[in-house]
């Protein structure tokens, strides 16, 4: 069954103790994502922008409310139903790149796809194919310190690819590249974005990237404060 | 989708050493001092089993009485756990160099199992070059240090089998240390949450 909505936040609560105090990183937020939009999420550090990336990823927990991706709420998932999610369903895309620096730029792209079961040859041929339509063609045999800033970026937006996920997620994605690298960047995602028809769900600060997206959501002290068109 | 169609993620013991074998050898600085450390400590425990052998062997064919003395048993315990401390030791500092590693693994979908997995393989190597090294080791210094009393063609005498065990066992030996080691930093590793591994900065 397919759902409209690939993503939808019902009631979502994010509380954790710090020194004694309770901090209420998200505060009861409501948001539904389609198939196919790019949504950024905008605001200042400490909103809880980052929070709500880490729970649209299935890499925290709520402390209430459900997250649904593609229709499963996650916050039902085990770790190993959790693991399978991260590597099928979603692809991440970090500001520092966090690309294993020890892998050449095709194993690195291709390491999803170990996780996912393919078989090696075929993985690395995906691996190659990614590359290449990412602009790396000529790279591929490079390991990380080798790269650019914005080729390291390029790598790990062919790697979020590798096992067809339903979700990009990116988190300041060119908050380390300079800005026409980060330029190249935004038109690579948007691109991707609408010619595959990927979710991209991107927390940013960077307005070239906040302008190109279908929606902004605006958070202010965990809560949404308002969402705008693109 | 629905929770029925969420399969298993995969991470063999091949892709384990296949990557173990990537960290070593572009890390082989950290390697080399684990490498070191257990060959070390297993070259004193060969030395001392070697000679005990080969002055067992020069009384078999006639020679006269010699024995290791017990306390060096006492120092080889000791050297073996000083290495084991040693690698336990230089295992957490390259858990605390692959925060981000290890973090990023996570989010694309390694479990902590295949975290323990990935460093005990990588231990696993080690140990097994710490042990062909330091057996090699332990055999040359057990020869220069009997050979004056048993001659040196002492290590021909001693019957093949007998050296085929004490080969295998100082080598196993020193793949067990070495994994043994290791269980604790891997362990830690494995329980890292991918959120507080990524926003870890060294």
């Amino acid at each position: 069954m397919s759902y409209d909505n690939v993503i939808e936040l019902k009631e979502l609560h994010r509380h954790y103790t710090m020194g004694g105090d309770e901090v209420k990183a998200l505060d009861g937020v409501d948001l539904e994502i389609k198939r196919g939009e790019y949504v950024s999420i905008v605001g200042p550090s400490g909103s809880g922008k980052t929070t709500l990336f880490n729970l649209i990823g299935g890499l925290d927990k709520p402390s209430r409310g459900s997250v649904f991706i593609d229709g499963v709420d996650i916050a039902q998932l085990d770790a190993y139903e959790l693991a399978w999610l991260r590597c099928r369903k979603i692809g991440y895309i970090f500001q520092s790149f966090n690309l294993i620096q020890v892998l050449t730029a095709l194993e690195n792209v291709a390491l999803p796809t170990v996780f996912a079961g393919v078989a090696r040859d075929e993985g690395l041929k995906k691996a190659e194919y990614l590359l290449e339509s990412v602009g790396l063609r000529t790279r591929t045999h490079h390991r990380p310190t080798e790269l650019s800033a914005g080729q390291q970026q390029r790598v790990a937006i062919a790697r979020a690819l590798a096992n067809d996920p339903a979700i990009i997620l990116a988190d300041e994605p060119t908050g380390n590249l300079d800005l026409n690298t980060g330029m190249e960047i935004i038109d690579l995602l948007h691109g991707l974005n609408k010619t595959m028809g990927l979710t991209l769900v991107a927390a940013t600060h960077d307005l070239k990237m906040i302008k190109a997206s279908d929606r902004i959501v605006w958070m202010r002290d965990g809560q949404i404060e308002r969402i705008e068109r693109g | 989708m629905t929770r029925e169609s969420i399969g298993q993620v995969h991470f063999s013991l091949g892709d384990a050493a296949r990557l173990s074998y990537d960290h070593i050898k572009r890390r082989w600085g950290r390697a080399a001092i684990n490498v070191a450390s257990i060959a070390l400590g297993l070259s004193f425990y060969a030395t001392l089993v070697l000679s005990d052998t080969f002055y067992g062997t020069y009384e078999g064919v006639g020679g006269a009485q010699l024995s290791v003395e017990s306390y060096q048993y006492w120092l080889v315990g000791v050297a073996l756990v000083v290495s084991v401390v040693g690698i336990t030791n230089a295992m957490l500092i390259a858990v605390y160099e692959r925060y981000k590693e290890i973090g990023t693994m996570k989010c694309l979908g390694a479990l902590d199992r295949h975290i323990i997995m990935l460093f005990l393989v990588e231990s696993g190597f080690q140990g097994l070059a710490g042990g062909l090294l330091g057996f090699t080791l332990g055999m040359l210094a057990a020869v220069m240090t009997t050979g004056f009393n048993t001659g040196f063609d002492i290590v021909f005498k001693v019957p093949a089998t007998r050296m085929l065990t004490l080969f295998g066992g100082s080598v196993l030996l020193a793949l067990t240390l070495s994994m043994v080691a290791t269980m604790y930093p891997a362990w830690r590793a494995s329980k890292l949450r991918p959120v507080e591994a990524l926003r870890y900065e060294l």
